[in-house]
């Protein structure tokens, strides 16, 4: 088992369940445990019977924002439980006209970040029975004893390069701030493929996209993606072929990769949500590298007032259209 | 026959069953395992535990030619599908050689049989492995697969303190031991390890389930299951029962080809009509379709539920939507936290 918090649990519980029993919204997304004790998922809480089930621990790591898109076609008002990047996730869909800030409540809940089931495992050397959290360490239990490790260890890769775990939008604060983080290597991997050359950049790019299923998993695990078509579907023209053809695979996540040019919030949903593991976040990541080069920084989903830089039309823009 | 070879020797082997043709067996691609044809020098791992996609694949390409065709002016030039060439696939679980079992009944046990289906299925020759430690989201004890066995297969093998011990099952699992002629030494001495292989048991009430489900279309439980669902297709295509197709044309002016390529129920184009109308419009309609495709129509037809319990939606849902959730919300169930 995974140690709950339970005075966070509480205090989330304690907050949510005024608003939901006293009317003010008539769903809360949360988080419940699943089959073990290293899932959390979706949680849509709508009595007193479901908020027990309420869970918050090192293990939700599930974006629910992106639910809004469903949710708020049956409830006219529903509260939300966002960390750092789902946050950012909600100022991405308000920024792109899919909701609207009153029909949501956000419950902040600043991120420790979440655990990786994988690399717990290989620390352990098996799968742990349970873990027990402190400050800054993670007690692994196995049959064959205990192990502490570094929590920083054996967090999701997404969550270690994570630099604004504190949600950014926010109704009520609910728990205490992590304050920015450190995450100066998240475009290394970038600048390491930059320095290939072309053809070999080409032929990494083909090796990753040959596994790609085509699922459409990262499309729909991305708070970017909130198109009600995507042109991947769209008939006439047709855009996208349904072949397992490496061409294909490179037109879906190139196409995607650019129309969250500027929008990804880098939460890194699209890669945690690959079957087989495709590095996602490196071409999104490139993106956010070009932009911030190009306009100068700017993170999406931090500030929904913020211009995006390729959102937006000026008449009297101040850089020429073209170089003529 | 038996047969046993040294692990540090199975790279010759797989030199010399490839001369016969693709072998497939669990390779590492990066950070995952999948099945890949063997080529000289591949990162083969038969210690892993399922693969990230089943081999289904092999049976049923994610995309497969029915034909092609060329055109010069009026001049019009078929061009029929490729042989289809014989095949081996080495170090299959026994869950997914049940899973296969279930999608010849689909393609092969029915008139008439689908020949592309049946020519790739008969032209290969399956090597099983034993199953010694499946991983956390292996669940094959709920459905009475036994890990250690996998009664449909040529050759049944199982790893042994640094050896392969290899039977013939079948005449064409005899002659793919021949084929390999001196790389294999007699194990006429050697005796299969009997094991039972414990998984998780989620003690699933399976029993009278599909027969239940016959008044359930409007069960509230979907009103509620398929909320999580993100629509994507993860579930269907790691599934190593599900097997639906689309046929598409691809063309231009020179010409074109007619092929078919994987499908997912969760996507919404998959019952798309021409003129739009969408019988399941929605995530609810396509969950609902999902389960009782595996729950009910699957065994109202073939007489099993279509599921062997590998794990693969346990570990691969991004949302920990499976089917054991489904189950369990459908009253097939003892709920317990693990």
């Amino acid at each position: 088992m995974a140690e709950r918090n339970l005075d966070s649990v509480k205090k989330i519980r304690e907050a949510v369940s005024q608003d939901l029993l006293g009317g003010r919204i008539s769903q809360v997304l949360g988080w419940e445990k699943g089959h073990y004790w290293w899932q959390s998922r979706p949680l849509f809480a709508r009595s007193e019977a479901d908020l027990e089930k309420l869970t918050w621990d090192s293990f939700c790591v599930i974006n629910l924002s992106r639910y809004l898109l469903e949710e708020l076609k049956d409830h006219e008002k529903v509260g939300v439980l966002v960390k750092g990047c789902d946050a950012r996730a909600f100022n991405r869909l308000l920024q792109d006209n899919m909701v609207k800030r009153e029909q949501v409540i956000l419950y902040g809940l600043p991120c420790p970040g979440m655990l990786d089931y994988n690399r717990l495992c290989e620390e352990a050397g098996a799968v742990p029975d349970g873990i027990v959290e402190n400050n800054g360490t993670v007690v692994l239990k196995t049959d064959g004893g205990e192990k502490e490790v570094q929590r920083e260890d054996i967090m999701l890769d997404k969550c270690r390069e994570c630099v604004y775990p504190d949600p950014a939008a926010y109704d009520q604060m609910l728990l205490s701030p992590q304050g920015e983080r450190e995450a100066a290597e998240r475009f290394k991997p970038v600048e390491e493929l930059e320095e290939l050359p072309a053809d070999e950049r080409f032929a990494y790019w083909e090796k990753e996209l040959s596994r790609c299923l085509r699922c459409y998993a990262c499309r729909q695990a991305c708070p970017f993606c909130s198109c009600r078509e995507c042109f991947v579907e769209q008939e006439n023209p047709r855009w996208q072929g349904r072949a397992y053809q490496p061409s294909e695979n490179f037109m879906f996540h190139l196409v995607r990769a650019y129309h969250g040019t500027g929008r990804c919030i880098d939460c890194g949903e699209c890669e945690r949500s690959c079957p087989v593991d495709i590095p996602l976040q490196e071409l999104n990541r490139k993106l956010i590298k070009d932009i911030n080069e190009l306009y100068g920084d700017y993170e999406a989903g931090l500030d929904a007032e913020a211009e995006p830089p390729l959102l937006t039309y000026r008449p009297d823009d101040p850089a020429a259209f073209s170089e003529k | 026959m038996k047969k046993i070879i040294a692990r540090e020797k199975l790279p010759e082997l797989w030199k010399s069953l490839s001369e016969l043709g693709p072998l497939f067996l669990p390779v590492q691609e990066g950070p995952v395992v999948l099945f890949q044809p063997w080529q000289e020098g591949a990162e083969t791992n038969l210690d892993t535990t399922n693969t990230a996609v089943p081999p289904k694949d092999l049976f049923l390409p994610r995309e497969e030619t029915y034909m092609q065709y060329r055109c010069k002016g009026k001049e019009l030039e078929v061009i029929p599908a490729e042989e289809v060439k014989p095949a081996v696939l080495f170090g299959v679980h026994p869950c997914d050689l049940y899973a296969v079992e279930m999608l010849d009944k689909v393609y092969m046990e029915q008139d008439p049989p689908d020949e592309l289906y049946k020519k790739r299925r008969e032209n290969t020759t399956i090597v099983a492995l034993s199953c010694a430690s499946p991983d956390p989201f292996c669940f094959c004890n709920d459905f009475d697969v036994n890990p250690a066995e996998a009664p449909g297969t040529d050759v049944m093998a199982q790893l042994k303190n640094g050896s392969v011990l290899l039977e013939a099952k079948t005449d064409k699992g005899k002659a793919l031991l021949e084929q390999a002629g001196d790389l294999l030494e007699d194990g006429s001495g050697e005796e299969f390890a009997r094991r039972e292989v414990k998984t998780a048991d989620f003690n699933l009430k399976l029993d009278g389930l599909p027969e239940d489900l016959k008044n359930r279309f409007e069960d509230p439980v979907w009103d509620e299951l398929f909320k999580s669902c993100l629509g994507c297709g993860v579930c269907t295509y790691v599934c190593p029962t599900c097997y639906c197709f689309d046929v598409e044309d691809f063309g231009h002016e020179a010409g074109g080809e007619r092929f078919r390529c994987w499908d997912s129920c969760m996507y919404g184009h998959f019952t798309e009509m021409a003129g739009g109308h969408n019988p399941r419009p929605g995530r609810k309609e396509r969950v609902r379709q999902r389960f009782m495709h595996k729950l009910r129509y699957y065994p109202e037809t073939f007489g099993q539920i279509a599921c062997v319990g590998c794990g693969r939606c346990l570990r691969s849902c991004p949302v920990n939507l499976d089917i054991v959730q489904a189950i369990q919300a459908l009253g097939g169930e003892t709920v317990e936290q693990r």
